[in-house]
């Protein structure tokens, strides 16, 4: 008699071959085309062009709504195209575009990464279209240096926002006790300057002690683990609560409510979220930072816009117009509902005329 | 030498045996135990009852998630859905429920689709696993991005406040001084106790992890234990999702963020073998428990926050290498 066996061969010996075929789906599923275009094209008009990682983020998708505003408002063509993390697509979508064109191309774009920035504007360059870059460049790659195609490049810097927010904290607390801080992950650029503005506002307040600082990845989970502990550590010690970002601090209010004591804590947090804002409408934080990137998605076009059709030249702005801070908007009780109901509830109004508004000084390398 | 003197080696030998795979049983809980008195000592405020607690919502979670993982790991497959299940649970919750997005107000009722969905996926896991004959990795790694690309669909990357008074009661109202989540996961456990021991299935993935082809000619239905145990373990990921919504108070799809490691480290930890066959639902319990004791315990004990993770990392290797059993082993991969 003969038994015909069906069994599936265990996984086990397989799994090493498994992880780099795991490896090689994940950069497949990397390199999927996501470019949005709308193929008419408005007659003499440049094409508007936003170039940004994806739309799956909160605040890129507020970016490009942004650009689309604008392109609107002047009645131009608009593209948005997304590197979905991955730097050569990011480029390469880019030079399609300008051949595409004709280089009769606006580009606003957050580059990948910042060694991305210099082979798109050389390519911007080349082809005569005008650029406008944000957050992400290279410290040596200037916009002087590609006149008058590069118009400008725009940053935000952490430090002066972190020190607003603990000020913001510390007023809360009534300028004396003690707090404890998350931070985002130790590498990342922002966390290093945000870190930065908390330990200025420190060294101006020798009444507050800074109890603890931890460092939460800018993650939720390990933000609640980490105050959890502290309330055990520090318990009625702790005076408030920093965080660097909004995920962190809304996490830290959580914890806080599950031990009872949630709004009588102050916290706060970074970044402008919805559920951060009304957060504090509801007395639970006491500050954020929005950095408006509905207007960074808008206003960068809105820059290579009038220059390229002749409002301004860029060869005779001065370096803090080519190369500049922008200006984040800093939300405490006072001006939290203002600011829901017309930038939450209601598409904001900017005014895209006003392109030097938001100039907060030269960027500092 | 004598055949009753080989005789009475033998058996020392293998009372030797039986008593170092005691003891090996036991690593994890001395690890734990070990761990909860070095961190009292240098800091007592780890003892403090306020402390229990924190630990104990700490450890809900990976608990909860960690008990699905071990059925699917006993029976020696991997499932990385984990991340995948919970943040597409939690978001489904959250739209369910009293929220800030949308009108709908369905209460508790809406832990039953939840827990629906949790099962379909653990069902398809099974699935496509068994019929197309996919390495259980492959399987789960493609829901994991399923599950975590159909939340984001859902939400387009933003987050849903929670505002359900039983929902978020889970986290914040107490029954006897621990948190009601924590009493889920406590019922959680004692079920998958009762599936693992008193259960045909249960018995029947201990068999496939020790050895499928003997467990085929024994007559046990292989491709159904399979398909089920990947079924259950998507349940539990789903109450996991409950319990991660209830305790942050949103549903985003990042939430499961960070989740699989720290699942398949508690399960390893409490001395499961990914090989399958060799551990136990109260042995994740004792893993979680570590996990848990450790991060609360590197913030009460001023561990600078650069050096966290590597300490989490030699007591990973520290647990894991006393609880295996290397008499059994020939080849280690």
């Amino acid at each position: 008699m003969r038994h015909k066996l069906t069994v599936n061969p265990l996984a086990l010996n397989l799994r090493r071959r498994d992880l780099l075929k795991g490896a090689g789906a994940l950069g497949v599923a990397a390199a999927l085309p996501a470019v949005i275009s709308r193929p008419a094209r408005a007659a003499g008009q440049p094409t508007l062009v936003n170039s940004i990682r994806s739309l799956s983020n909160p605040y890129h998708a507020t970016w490009n709504k942004g650009g689309a505003a604008f392109a609107k408002s002047v009645g131009a063509d608009y593209v948005t195209l997304v590197t979905e993390g991955n730097s050569e697509k990011g480029i390469a979508d880019i030079k399609a575009i300008l051949a595409k064109t004709g280089g009769n191309c606006c580009i606003n774009v957050d580059p990948n990464d910042s060694p991305d920035a210099r082979p798109i504007v050389e390519a911007c360059k080349a082809a005569g279209a005008y650029v406008v870059t944000q957050w992400n460049k290279p410290a040596d790659l200037h916009p002087w240096d590609f006149n008058p195609n590069y118009v400008a490049h725009i940053s935000f810097s952490g430090v002066p926002y972190g020190k607003a927010m603990a000020e913001t904290l510390f007023k809360a607390m009534g300028g004396k006790g003690g707090v404890v801080a998350l931070g985002g992950i130790e590498s990342n650029v922002p966390a290093i300057e945000r870190k930065k503005g908390l330990d200025q506002a420190l060294a101006a307040n020798p009444n507050v002690k800074l109890l603890d600082y931890q460092v939460a990845n800018w993650d939720a989970n390990t933000a609640l683990e980490k105050t959890n502990a502290w309330l055990t550590k520090f318990g009625d010690q702790i005076g408030g609560i920093w965080a660097a970002n909004d995920d962190m601090a809304l996490a830290a209010v959580e914890a806080l409510r599950a031990g009872g004591s949630a709004g009588k804590v102050p916290v706060t947090g970074i970044d402008g979220i919805k559920l951060a804002v009304e957060s504090i409408l509801k007395k639970e934080m006491v500050g954020t930072v929005a950095w408006d990137p509905y207007w960074q998605g808008g206003m960068g076009l809105s820059i290579a816009y009038h220059a390229k059709t002749g409002g301004f030249d860029p060869t005779t702005q001065p370096k803090d117009h080519r190369e500049f801070y922008g200006k984040g908007v800093i939300i405490t009780a006072d001006n939290a509902q203002a600011f829901y109901d017309s930038n939450i509830k209601a598409e904001p109004k900017i005014d895209w005329n006003d392109i030097w508004g938001r100039v907060n000084g030269q960027i500092r390398y | 030498m004598t055949t009753q003197a080989l005789g009475a080696d033998k058996k020392a030998r293998s009372a030797r045996w039986a008593l170092r795979r005691r003891f090996a049983a036991w690593a994890p809980v001395a690890v734990l135990a070990l761990l909860c008195v070095i961190i009292a000592l240098i800091n007592p405020n780890f003892l403090s009852a306020g402390n229990f607690v924190r630990i104990a919502q700490a450890a809900m979670i990976p608990l909860v998630l960690g008990l699905g993982a071990t059925f699917v790991i006993l029976m020696g497959s991997i499932d990385l859905s984990v991340e995948g299940v919970l943040s597409l649970s939690a978001v489904i919750l959250s739209l369910l429920v009293l929220n800030g997005a949308n009108s709908n107000d369905f209460g508790p009722l809406a832990i039953l689709p939840v827990l629906l969905v949790g099962a379909a996926v653990g069902f398809v896991n099974g699935v496509v696993h068994v019929g197309l004959k996919t390495p259980s990795f492959m399987t789960t790694l493609g829901t994991w991005f399923i599950g975590v690309g159909v939340a984001n669909a859902l939400l387009g990357g933003t987050a849903v406040r929670i505002n359900d008074p039983f929902i978020r009661g889970l986290a914040i109202e107490r029954f006897l001084g621990l948190p009601w989540g924590v009493w889920l996961a406590l019922a959680c456990l004692a079920v998958a106790f009762v599936i693992q021991n008193n259960t045909r299935l249960g018995r029947y993935v201990y068999a496939l992890g020790g050895g499928e082809e003997l467990a085929a000619l024994s007559g046990i239905p292989v491709a159904r234990v399979r398909v089920l145990t990947f079924t259950l373990a998507g349940v539990f990921y789903a109450i996991g999702g409950i319990l991660a919504a209830a305790q942050l108070g949103l549903g985003n799809s990042l939430i499961g963020n960070g989740r699989l490691f720290s699942t398949i480290t508690a399960v390893v930890v409490g001395g499961t073998a990914l090989s399958g066959g060799e551990g136990s639902v109260l042995q994740t319990l004792v893993g979680v428990l570590i996990v848990a004791v450790l991060n609360n315990g590197m913030v009460l004990a001023d561990v600078p926050p650069s050096y966290q993770i590597g300490v989490q990392g030699l007591m990973i290797i520290a647990a894991v290498a006393l609880s295996i059993d290397r008499n059994v082993m020939r080849i280690v991969k």
